[in-house]
């Protein structure tokens, strides 16, 4: 334990920066969901019939939580948003433990703290503290974001501890896997995956009896009832799971050796296959692994929200006045499909301008120096990278179009929703393809700035995206974002002249990195 | 001969830094050129203008007839490069590493692969995020050394390596040396580079300031003689370019200018010589003399 304290500050000032914005992003996701449903189901009246609807709706409370949260207006916000907001908790733990104890191990770093007056077990409790210190500032500001909304205090305060003790589960649960596996995609991985099967256990416990539910970090938040029937004791089984899974950790820890972890290392091959002999087969090698996870997520979460088609529908049936907010009753549908298809297309934005932030770490790491220095041209370099970028976004469109259109087409019984909703959510490829070709265009003119100008640039039109309906933006505002003149189909009708547009202008910019690219000194 | 490195008055600046403030570099074919010169002086700079990774600010460059910066592609597929610090992409193995660069040069040598990775006693089945840097050395050498490249570009190749897996570096080098290869060797082991170079270009702050043979470069310094005579040495002090004389009785220390050898010598037989060992200068006295330790600065100026 010798040395935490030193390594906790210097952990404290090593992230402080990103920490911000996980903190403010859970913050502004509970008070904006606390204002817009407290503004949206102000009466009593409006209540009860939600609970209603919601309540006898199984998508809804698959995708949400248990419906005895529906009794009081501050329940509803729960209802709503402790499933995201355990989602962003999670992965923020997830992080601020793996990146500072694993990662740390895996790149050498650690190597020089631990030979120092350090003891084994510091950089752990040093991570975790930071951890716990980012759990209880989340707490803190869920409980602010609650009552600065007007939210009961009582409640306010129980659903801030639930957040923070979930918080804290998983940092403990990373600690432990950290021990395991050996490389840091490894235990995300595994974390990823412990998170996901939380999910769906507490979506599957709370449409059944609700038994299954208690085998979930999240069902045992969403279980203390805040703000309806404020139990405080679900939370003793989330301070057990984190005292226990600690002592794992830290028994696990005595057991391994520095750099290694309790599950081997798989030998890799001694010989290439035939698909790694070129820049293009070397692009797909990195960049597969990332394509798949990325594919697959896109697939479920489309899926997911396909499942939810129908229920919209009788939502909107059975709410006129919500319906009318959503845009009609006969349009509820298809502008429930354009938006979530263009959740998607940001997904795969995304995607693709992380194949383009690589590119860059390819270079400053080194590892493109020996690349370039055999008769690949930066040309070729470039386009592999890319092929794989622009190639993978669409990809991901198309599985997303095919899984929304599949779940739909199953609920409804119509298989023309497959071909339809592929199609669909291929019309927003071009505008993909021009984020990605803007973060090639930073990375051969501005390579330094290829990252913030890239996710800038995301964040703008996710904002734009997000709050394009519900605010007054200027027109001009908002027309800087390339999805705003892609057709919202299907709730529009479909028109090529836009999509062009944009396909020229993502070519501009496409070809615009690569004349930078080739004319600037690389690996500076 | 044209040689097939030929740079002069090579300038490049990095913001306000001057990294190469005129340097100038000529090696000839087949032979194995030593690269010398302390941390940041320049050489990674240098070796990665010649792969036309950066661009030269102002100098001609010339490598394998071509200008390394238009005919980039055309040029790598001549020469192979080992980078001074070795990064690798953590998932994959090292002998796909090898295999993957040895396609990317258009194909490799499976026996010499083999043979290689059996002198380097390098294991091809681990991922490199389990390579020590000598290992990853490793393989950035076996993946150079199989190809069958005219000129190789080794930039510090030994840094991280063993004092074994160094000898088995040299007698790669040695037989490529016979097999008419062309070798730029950048470098600060001394050691390595006497045992190694025909030829030798030290550089400072970014500007050539010595190139030649080894002995060439010798002959601009001291050679240290031990001497014990029949008769008591005397007015050796007189003689022109001795330095550092330990006198005591007919035993005589001293260093001499390479230059004046001959006349010391010529007076020493006359004493009647018993005994007499005299050492060459060594590269170490060469280098440290550009590099402000030198026992006598002025010995250097004259030069």
């Amino acid at each position: 334990m010798t040395g935490s304290g030193v390594l906790l500050r210097f952990l404290l000032r090593r992230e402080r920066r990103g920490l911000v914005w996980w903190l403010l992003g859970a913050t502004v996701l509970f008070g904006y969901q606390s204002a817009g449903s407290q503004s949206l189901y102000s009466t009593p009246e409006d209540l009860a019939k939600l609970r209603q609807t919601m309540g006898g709706n199984t998508a809804i409370v698959a995708m949400s939580g248990p419906t005895e949260l529906l009794d009081t207006i501050g329940g509803e916000v729960v209802f709503e948003i402790f499933g995201y907001l355990a989602i962003v908790v999670a992965l923020m733990n997830m992080f601020l433990v793996g990146r500072n104890t694993r990662s740390d191990e895996e790149t050498g770093r650690a190597e020089l703290i631990r030979s120092a007056r350090v003891g084994r077990h510091a950089p752990l409790i040093a991570a975790l503290c930071l951890a716990g210190l980012a759990d209880v500032a989340v707490g803190t500001l869920v409980f602010a974001a609650g009552v600065g909304t007007g939210l009961p205090v009582g409640g306010s305060v129980l659903v801030g501890a639930a957040i923070a003790a979930l918080g804290l589960v998983y940092a403990t649960l990373t600690a432990a896997l950290v021990q395991v596996f050996q490389s840091t995609r490894g235990v995300y991985g595994a974390v990823a995956l412990a998170l996901g099967v939380s999910y769906m256990l507490r979506a599957a416990g709370d449409v059944g009896g609700g038994a299954l539910s208690w085998a979930s970090p999240i069902g045992w938040g969403q279980r203390t009832f805040p703000y309806s029937d404020n139990r405080w004791w679900p939370l003793l089984l989330s301070i057990a799971a984190t005292v226990i899974t600690l002592l794992a950790a830290l028994a696990l820890l005595d057991r391994r050796d520095f750099g290694a972890g309790l599950l081997p290392a798989r030998p890799g091959r001694a010989t290439a296959g035939w698909s790694l002999g070129s820049p293009y087969g070397l692009a797909w090698r990195l960049q597969r692994g990332a394509l798949a996870g990325w594919t697959a997520g896109a697939f479920l979460l489309a899926a997911a929200y396909g499942s939810f088609v129908d229920s919209v529908q009788d939502f909107a049936t059975d709410n006129p006045e919500i319906a009318d907010y959503l845009g009609g009753s006969a349009n509820v549908v298809d502008s429930f499909l354009a938006l979530t298809l263009a959740i998607m297309a940001l997904l795969a934005a995304a995607f693709g301008i992380t194949g383009v932030v690589r590119m860059r770490a390819e270079e400053t790491s080194g590892r493109a120096e020996p690349v370039l220095a055999t008769p690949t041209s930066r040309g070729a370099w470039l386009a592999s990278h890319l092929l794989v970028a622009l190639g993978g976004s669409a990809l991901m469109m198309a599985v997303a179009g095919f899984g929304e259109g599949l779940a739909y087409a199953f609920s409804v019984s119509d298989p023309a929703q497959i071909p339809r909703l592929t199609a669909v959510a291929l019309v927003h490829v071009p505008a993909i393809w021009l984020l990605v070709g803007l973060a090639a265009l930073g990375l051969g003119w501005l390579p330094r700035f290829t990252a913030p100008i890239a996710w800038t640039a995301f964040g703008y039109c996710a904002v734009i995206a997000v709050f394009a309906g519900s605010t007054d933006l200027p027109e001009w505002a908002q027309s800087l974002s390339p999805f705003t003149h892609i057709p919202e189909v299907p709730l529009e009708t479909f028109s090529a002249t836009p999509l062009l547009t944009i396909g020229i202008v993502a070519t501009v910019l496409l070809i615009g990195g690569y004349v930078g690219l080739r004319r600037r000194d690389l690996g500076y | 001969m044209t040689p097939v490195i030929s740079v002069a008055g090579l300038v490049k600046s990095f913001g306000r830094t001057r990294a190469l403030d005129g340097l100038d570099l000529e090696v000839e074919p087949g032979e194995v050129h030593g690269f010398l010169g302390p941390n940041g002086s320049g050489k990674s700079t240098t070796i990665r203008i010649l792969l036309g990774l950066l661009r030269a600010d102002a100098g001609d460059v010339r490598m394998l007839g071509g200008d390394p910066w238009n005919d980039a592609v055309e040029l790598h597929g001549r020469l192979a490069y080992v980078p001074g610090d070795v990064t690798l992409w953590p998932g994959i193995s090292g002998g796909e590493v090898i295999d993957l660069m040895g396609r990317l040069h258009g194909g490799l040598d499976r026996r010499r692969r083999a043979e290689l990775l059996e002198r380097f006693d390098l294991d091809p089945r681990k991922k490199a995020r389990t390579y020590s840097k000598g290992n990853r050395q490793k393989v950035a050498l076996v993946a150079a050394l199989a190809s069958d490249a005219e000129l190789l570009l080794l930039d510090e190749p030994t840094s991280g390596l063993d004092p074994l897996m160094e000898a088995a570096f040299r007698d790669c080098v040695e037989e490529m040396r016979r097999n008419g290869r062309t070798i730029l060797l950048s470098s600060h082991i001394l050691a390595e580079v006497e045992a190694l170079c025909d030829r030798v270009s030290i550089i400072r702050l970014g500007r050539t300031v010595e190139s030649g043979t080894l002995s060439e470069l010798r002959h601009l310094t001291r050679t240290s003689i031990a001497v014990e005579t029949e008769r008591p040495i005397s007015g050796i002090e007189e003689w022109p370019g001795v330095n550092d004389l330990v006198l005591n009785g007919t035993q005589a220390r001293f260093d001499v200018d390479t230059a004046h050898l001959d006349t010391a010598v010529r007076h020493l037989s006359e004493l009647g010589v018993r005994s007499l060992t005299s050492t060459p200068p060594t590269l170490e006295e060469l280098f440290l003399r550009h590099y402000g330790q030198a026992p006598d600065p002025e010995a250097g100026e004259a030069a």
